[in-house]
């Protein structure tokens, strides 16, 4: 396929966006003319994996009151760190084996190294886990989609949000609903189809005051746990780090009484 | 994130681009582990295999009590040993463009040392980190024995969800994740050796 050089300057409503030389073939020039004509913030070519941050602020009569979708740019290390454990990983032990077959090396919240289980076998009775769960219940911020206020900028050694806000009621807190993963399934309607996945969240500011949201980032819980005989339970991985942060091109202020959504549609591009 | 595949015969690199051809199955198998929570019930979804057939992969499996000793798994395995061509990286010398619901290569090369086979090696596994790029690589060396030259003209990368407790092996799913038609065909004259590397990458 030819590769066409171009250069664009489109003037979106009210905000001018200056792209960058763009070298790719011809029908991806016209993906990407698309998403900037849709004003998203959007300026890098296309890539096999990527994802949209939607954040939508709503008053506390329920109206929105400020919204937008942003380009996803910020996977981080610790993402690409299970990919690197999956790749090392074989599968098909012997009935018998048992233990941690194959790990992986991850920066926790609390910035110290952890090892989290990628191939693992219980030594006691039943057994088994997860390995980037992200579908927290509500009240949970321990992972799933966090936000925060910070506006330190990415850096792909990234292990927590740079001001996190906390789960509460309290100043500066907002009230972290259960999440949402949703399959979307395959879209063969763009070119190049893409099969989407999208998470979702809520926050209530229940804290008497405006809370500001400048970060997003996702945190995945990798869980194994085993049972004795007395089915007394043993947890041998529960170990939460952070494997996206990106900071958002504005800030979205949460009025009290009001509540934020933020969903990330993560999209797979195929061929 | 990007992903490329590098080719390289005789340890001389003679194609390097952009792999933009992950299949429905890997859009599938990240779902059910995105969609896993903490301590939850089982999630698995269906996945495709070469064969056609349908298969469960797992996003969580199995923590629940139970008489079942030495049970657990491991959701996206690529590692396939040597000689094993049943996941991992293949190579094949199939044309057909790529499709997103493509489940195999359109004719994979099998592992082998007859006419139209390649000997599979074992995978390396190699990466990188920094703050502003990294990357992680699976590499897997074809050594043609066949006594003849052997086309190969597209590359695919299979996973494997497997699970298993000390009684049975309850789950072992091999999967096409990735499938790229090279654009060029690639003659592997006997006794040569041809390495195919898919590297993903991050950077700012």
């Amino acid at each position: 396929m030819p590769r066409e050089k171009i250069n664009l300057n489109i003037d979106v409503s009210t905000t001018v966006v200056q792209a960058r030389e763009v070298k790719l073939p011809f029908l991806k020039c016209e993906a990407f003319v698309d998403v900037m004509q849709k004003g998203e913030d959007d300026s890098q070519e296309l890539e096999p994996v990527r994802g949209w941050i939607e954040v939508e602020v709503r008053d506390s009569k329920g109206e929105v009151v400020q919204s937008g979708k942003h380009r996803m740019h910020s996977l981080l290390n610790n993402f690409l760190r299970v990919l690197d454990g999956e790749a090392r990983a074989t599968g098909g032990v012997a009935l018998s084996t048992y233990g941690t077959i194959t790990s992986a090396t991850v920066t926790g919240l609390d910035g110290l190294s952890k090892t989290i289980a990628i191939e693992w076998y219980s030594s006691r009775y039943s057994g088994g886990g997860t390995t980037i769960a992200t579908n927290a219940g509500d009240n949970d911020a321990s992972y799933g989609i966090i936000v925060g206020s910070g506006t330190d900028p990415v850096d792909l050694n990234n292990y927590k949000l740079s001001s996190p806000i906390p789960h509460g009621t309290g100043a500066g807190q907002l009230d972290y609903d259960a999440m949402s993963v949703v399959d979307l399934g395959l879209d063969t309607s763009v070119s190049p189809p893409v099969y989407r996945i999208r998470l979702i969240r809520g926050f209530k500011n229940l804290s008497g005051g405006d809370v500001t949201i400048n970060e997003v980032g996702l945190v995945v819980c990798n869980f194994w746990e085993d049972f004795d005989a007395n089915g007394n339970p043993y947890i041998n991985y529960d170990v939460k780090f952070l494997v996206a942060r990106d900071v958002l091109p504005q800030s979205y202020v949460v009025p009290s009484g009001g509540s934020a959504t933020v969903a990330i549609t993560v999209e797979v591009v195929m061929g | 994130m990007k992903a490329e595949v590098i080719v390289e015969l005789n340890g001389k690199e003679i194609y390097r681009g952009k792999s933009d051809s992950f299949v429905v199955n890997l859009a599938k198998a990240l779902y059910i582990a995105l969609y896993s929570s903490r301590a939850g019930a089982n999630t698995w979804t269906t996945v495709t295999t070469p064969t056609g057939g349908s298969a469960y992969v797992y996003g969580l499996n199995g923590p629940a009590p139970g008489q079942y000793q030495y049970a657990g798994g491991v959701w996206l395995a690529m590692n396939a040993p040597d000689n094993d061509d049943s996941y991992g990286i293949w190579v094949g010398s199939g044309s057909a463009a790529v499709s997103p619901r493509d489940y195999n290569l359109a004719s994979k090369i099998p592992h082998g040392t007859g006419a139209g086979q390649l000997d599979y090696e074992p995978h390396t596994i190699t990466s990188s980190y920094s703050g502003t790029s990294s990357y992680v690589e699976i590499a897997r060396s074809f050594v043609n024995k066949s006594g003849g030259d052997v086309i190969v003209r597209e590359v695919g990368l299979l996973a494997r969800n497997y699970w298993k407790y000390s009684g049975a092996v309850t789950n072992d799913a091999k999967f096409l994740i990735a499938r790229d038609v090279l654009p060029n065909p690639i003659l592997v004259p006997n006794l040569a050796s041809l390495t195919v590397r898919y590297r993903i990458s991050l950077s700012l």
